[in-house]
């Protein structure tokens, strides 16, 4: 099995090296490499869930290491941990991620950077998988930036454009500030516990070797780097702003698989976060979701209202670890992973259609907005089927996937409230449920908006048509994918995933944080769970549904006038059309901030530092003349006197070194009787 | 063990001795054209040697002969890096010497020694395995009879060899004197009971150390290694710079840790002195000698293939310098340096011999802009330099950073500081040829073809450099466990 990991995480690694060196000059610019590669991981992935499923059993694990940095007390081992946690999640990352390869086939077709596109694709895909295999957090770590790297890579893969140039640097830049957390927290764990092995780390903790407010530090500041990598508030600024890269990556990296990272990580080290930790977890991930979620409502760019939806939907997720529904979090990573992948593509096959009409029509627009659409139901039919599916999966809509997960995590989130005596805590479930109607409210505006009513540019309309098949094929595979069913077998209950398999392959672990109030925490919520599905359930369908409802009044039958709820609520509605003006604020504070004290330093070099210079200049100058003799004669002197030395002492040793035979052998005899005679006295 | 039961353990000396009677006898039939089979055919002979010597890795150690010979895993280790180091010299040497069978003969011989050197535990075999080596080095030295430049180094180099192995030989003749034992074995167990006058024992250590100094070209032995290094063509150089000196070295551990020192409590772990004299601050002393003076002569020297003879001098310092804590770590250290060494100067050589036709010269003057005419080969030669340097992440830094370890563990904080400081004196010349190569344009000159062979043979050493200073603990934990050291009989 080992093995086979092995083969699925350096394939890409192979395509991608043989791309970037010959991938200009192989026919059709080398995408049959990359797409190999990524097939056979694919492949070889489906083979080992195949494997977890025969062994059927929760505590599945193999690892294998070989020690890598072996410097006496400082060892790094580099290994792989496999268990079913990382084997499913492989099976998302290569379903998407080949998925995404097939349909940039016709996606990207043409481009100039063709090849450098597959090149890129496959440098993530190996670094994705990286990030799932490690054993340790160092090498997740050097995988994290690589992940980080490759977002940076794609984002501002149309260079030649200053916004998606910018909107790389951004990204990059906002991750750097999570990631000195996730250092940060790394080498606290590493100087208490001395490894970086995740194991090891589990055992450490729960001996107490790391405990008390440093683990609690230790977790939140690892948690920084999620924050910043799943784009959770207050660093969620630059996901956004990534759409500026070709849509076929906005689906894989920033929807499904990078941003996950985060989530997955957390997943990864839930066996350490104290209360406190799992307490800040909950709260960032909660309020993020009900935060983005709002301002997906106002957006007009239809990768933008996704780009929100899916930090609101990171945020269910890492609000699910830190209330320690973990198996809940994990699986709407997954089914997440499908119908927003899918979504993306979707979203993708539309922009594309728009992008087309227009070249044919000689317009110049943005072919991201959805007041230019409408009525595209009828030609593009396959489409519009699978943003159905897609959107009611995320909607939280019975019969799909999303209702199982995110119903999972409503029902997690209010067992925890439950289960604390703090009432405060109930704030939790109510961010998760406002943000589920509102979730359901902005897709069905966006799909209304895109799909029913009438065209809003005849013209353009004329020239849409359906997507080619490489495109079509694997929006219909995701759509296949987020149906319930494919998670519930054996069972068929659609209303919970308790019976699945899944759910029976990835358990909670045992918390190793020992302090009684952490572990009863664990336990509580998990029999909570149970009393609160029921309710959380009902709830999240009726939110749900009213949600599309409104969205049908204000948008489809007009019941309600939008022009005019929108001019009473104005302050409101331009709140949220400038996403809390964030960006703003970040420009005022931290970006003028830093201005402003750059402009402080070079006044302060310019006035303070060049004054004193300057006044003292004169002082100077008066001992100039003294000076300049001290100098010539003593600093130059010694100066050189170095060099000269150092050159002499070189030649006059060549000079030892005469050609003569008689006076080589000369100089070992009268060496050794000098060192015998030295050494005897 | 009897001279009988013995031979079962000597299949890799046998079948070289073999494979170099066959080859002679080949060569006869051969004609002119043909030469290069035995070449290919040596290459092959010393592969198998080297496979048959690996294979002796997991035998228990031993002595065979009588006591004359020893088989343990500290000299399998060393002939496997000496059957290596031919191979690669081989087809370093192809070119040039296509149809000079007899210079590939000549190889293998030297092979066999370096093969007998790590293992001898005898002062006559000492004797016996350094004049194999020697003798032969002579010749291949001297190969080109009508170059006066090649003859010159080999008659140097034959007669400061004959000086310093008489020295050695008159050394040893005062140890059979004052011990009545010629196993090195018996003569440590008749140091250790403490009945030998040890201001005797003092001189003829001096006296050995001479020959063994010579024999990895330490200060003050080392004046034979400039001239030869730069008379001698640049196969042999390599060969030289590598090979003989690693058996070597392998002579010079294994007679310092069983004359002056032996093992405290049966393991090969740390030492006790034997004789009373000051032995790790008299090698300290030697080691900073020979890599100041090595470095400081490589300085401003034009020609690249006498600058890398000295710094070659310079590199013997470093590994010297490991030499003064008699310990696992050090032999350790010294053992990975070898091999790290191994692919860099062999690099570096190959470089030079390769192109030195095509760009007219050995000078750092020829290599002027040579970025902009080759970048491949450029690029790897700086990765040579660098390493040589001792700069991470590539392989050189780690086999310093090994070395300087061991000598800081023991508390020899001035000796290895000494050490970087040399280090930082080695970076402005080697980098004078990264210089030279990329910061001099010339658009004038064309760029240079080269052909496969000369890329590959650059990739298979270049790969190593870079690998081991991102991945070497399998190297490390093959050299960690190749100190098994044989004391008896």
């Amino acid at each position: 099995m080992i093995q086979t990991a092995l083969f699925i995480w350096l394939l890409p690694l192979a395509a991608f090296t043989i791309q970037i060196l010959f991938g200009k000059r192989l026919p059709r610019k080398g995408d049959w490499v990359s797409i190999t590669a990524i097939g056979i991981s694919f492949v070889l992935a489906i083979s080992l869930l195949i494997q977890a499923l025969t062994h059927y059993d929760p505590e599945f694990v193999v690892t294998a290491s070989i020690p890598w940095i072996d410097l006496g007390s400082f060892k790094i081992n580099m290994g792989i941990y496999l268990d079913n946690l990382a084997i499913i999640m492989l099976m998302v990352v290569t379903t998407v991620s080949f998925l995404v390869h097939v349909y940039s086939l016709g996606y990207m077709k043409g481009e100039t950077y063709y090849n450098r596109f597959y090149a890129y694709l496959s440098l993530f895909s190996f670094s994705m998988l990286g990030l799932i295999l490690w054993d340790n957090l160092f090498g997740i770590y050097i995988m994290w930036e690589l992940v980080g790297i490759c977002s940076y890579l794609l984002i501002g893969f149309y260079f030649e454009k200053d916004s998606a140039a910018n909107a790389g640097k951004k990204a990059f830049i906002t991750n750097r500030v999570g990631d000195f957390g996730f250092l940060i927290g790394l080498l606290i764990v590493f100087t208490s516990l001395g490894t970086f092995n995740l194991s090891e780390i589990n055992l450490g903790v729960s001996q107490g070797m790391l405990s008390g407010g440093l683990l609690t530090a230790a977790g939140i500041l690892l948690f920084a780097g999620a924050i910043g990598k799943s784009a959770q508030f207050p660093l969620h600024v630059w996901l956004p702003d990534a759409m500026e890269g070709p849509t076929p990556v906005s689906a894989l990296i920033h929807a499904a698989t990078m941003v996950a990272a985060g989530v997955y990580l957390m997943a990864r080290l839930s066996f350490m976060l104290s209360f406190d930790a799992m307490l800040v977890v909950a709260y960032v991930g909660g309020f993020t979701a009900l935060f983005s979620a709002t301002i997906a409502i106002t957006q007009n760019d239809i990768k933008r209202v996704l780009a929100y939806s899916t930090i609101s939907q990171l945020g269910y997720m890492i609000m699910a670890i830190g209330v320690g529904a973990y198996t809940a979090g994990f699986f709407h990573l997954v089914t997440h992973a499908m119908f927003k992948a899918g979504l993306f593509l979707a979203s993708g096959s539309v922009i594309h259609a728009v992008h087309h009409s227009m070249d044919k029509i000689g317009e110049h627009g943005d072919p991201n907005d959805m007041r230019n659409m409408g009525g595209f139901k009828s030609k593009m039919p396959i489409t519009y089927l699978v943003f159905l599916i897609f959107s009611l999966a995320l909607s939280g809509i019975p019969f799909f996937s999303g209702f199982l997960s995110k119903d999972a995590i409503l029902g997690g989130s209010l067992a925890f409230a439950l289960a604390q005596h703090n009432p405060i805590h109930f704030l939790l479930p109510v961010f998760g449920f406002l943000a589920a109607a509102i979730t359901a409210f902005y897709m069905f505006r966006l799909i209304i908006m895109t799909f029913y009513g009438e065209p809003k540019k005849p013209k353009l309309f004329e020239h849409i048509h359906e997507s080619p098949k490489t495109m079509t094929i694997p929006l219909l595979t995701l759509a296949f994918l987020s149906l319930f069913f494919v998670y519930t077998i054996p069972s068929i209950n659609p209303t919970t995933g308790e019976g699945g398999w899944f759910y029976h392959l990835i358990e909670k672990p045992v918390s190793a944080v020992s302090t009684q109030l952490g572990h009863a925490v664990y336990q509580m919520t998990e029999h909570a769970e149970h009393l609160a599905h029921v309710s959380g359930l009902m709830i999240s369908i009726v939110l749900a549904l009213a949600g599309i409802l409104l969205a049908f009044a204000f948008y489809f039958w007009k019941k309600i006038d939008v022009e005019a709820l929108t001019e009473k609520i104005k302050p409101l509605y331009l709140l949220s059309l400038n996403k809390y003006y964030i960006d703003e604020i970040y420009n005022a504070t931290v970006i003028r901030g830093l201005l402003i004290w750059n402009d402080f330093l070079s006044w302060f070099d310019g006035a303070v530092i060049d004054g004193l210079v300057n006044s003292t200049a004169w002082i100077v100058r008066n001992f100039s003349v003294l000076d300049g003799l001290f100098d010539t004669y003593v600093v130059d002197g010694l100066v050189n006197g170095v060099g000269s030395a150092v050159s002499a002492f070189g030649k006059s040793l060549r000079k030892v070194q005469t050609g003569q035979i008689q006076n080589y052998v000369l100089g070992a005899v009268l060496g050794t009787a000098i060192i015998i005679i030295l050494t005897m006295i | 063990m009897s001279n009988l039961n013995s031979i079962q353990y000597f299949i890799p000396e046998l079948f070289l001795t073999a494979a170099i009677l066959a080859l002679i006898i080949v060569d006869l039939f051969l004609k002119r054209k043909q030469k290069s089979i035995i070449a290919y055919l040596s290459a092959a002979a010393s592969l198998v040697a080297g496979f048959l010597a690996y294979q002796q890795f997991s035998l228990p150690a031993t002595s065979i002969f009588q006591g004359m010979l020893v088989l343990d895993s500290f000299a399998i280790f060393f002939k496997i890096l000496a059957a290596f180091s031919t191979v690669i010299v081989v087809f370093i040497s192809l070119d040039k010497f296509r149809e000079t069978a007899e210079y590939f003969i000549l190889l293998l011989i030297v092979t066999l020694g370096m093969f007998i050197m790590p293992a001898v535990n005898d002062i006559l075999m000492i004797i016996i395995a350094m004049e194999i080596v020697g003798l032969i080095s002579y010749v291949l030295a001297g190969i080109h009879k009508t170059d006066l430049k090649s003859t010159e180094a080999a008659l140097k180099y034959m007669i400061y060899g004959a000086v310093s192995t008489g020295i050695m030989a008159f050394g040893f003749s005062l140890i059979y004197g004052l011990t009545g034992h010629t196993n090195l074995y018996d003569i440590q167990m008749t140091l250790a009971s403490g009945h030998v006058n040890s201001v005797a024992m003092f001189i003829a250590f001096m006296m050995v150390l001479a020959g063994l100094g010579y024999k990895i070209a330490m200060v003050p032995f080392h004046f034979w290694v400039p001239d030869v290094y730069e008379g001698a063509p640049t196969p042999v150089t390599a060969f030289l710079s590598v090979g003989p000196k690693a058996a070597g070295f392998a002579l010079f551990i294994r007679f310092l840790v069983t004359i002056v020192a032996h093992p405290s409590s049966g393991a090969a772990d740390t030492f006790v002195q034997n004789v009373d004299i000051q032995a790790p601050f008299l090698i300290a002393v030697l080691a900073v000698l020979t890599m100041t003076l090595g470095n400081f002569s490589a300085l401003n020297q034009k020609n690249i293939k006498r600058m890398l003879g000295y710094s070659a001098i310079a590199h013997v310092g470093y590994m010297v310098m490991a030499l003064v804590v008699f310990n696992k770590d050090a032999f350790g250290a010294i053992m990975f340096y070898m091999i790290v060494y191994l692919f860099m100067n062999f690099g570096a050589f190959w470089i030079l011999e390769s192109l030195s036709s095509k760009l007219g010269g050995e000078d750092i003057e020829h290599y002027k802009g040579l970025g902009y005419r080759d970048s491949f080969t450029a690029v790897s030669m700086a990765v040579f330099m660098f390493s040589l340097t001792g700069l991470p992440p590539l392989a050189g830094f780690i086999g310093k950073v090994y070395l300087f370890a061991a000598v800081i563990k023991q508390g020899w904080l001035i000796l290895a500081l000494l050490g970087v400081l040399n280090s930082v004196v080695s970076l402005f010349y080697y980098v004078s040829v990264v210089k030279a190569m990329f910061l001099k344009q010339d658009d004038e000159l064309a760029p240079i073809q080269t052909s496969l062979y000369h890329k590959i043979m650059v990739l298979i050493l270049v790969v190593p450099t870079l690998v081991l200073g991102v991945y070497w603990s399998p190297v490390i934990e093959f050299t960690t466990n190749s100190i098994g050291l044989f004391f008896g009989r």
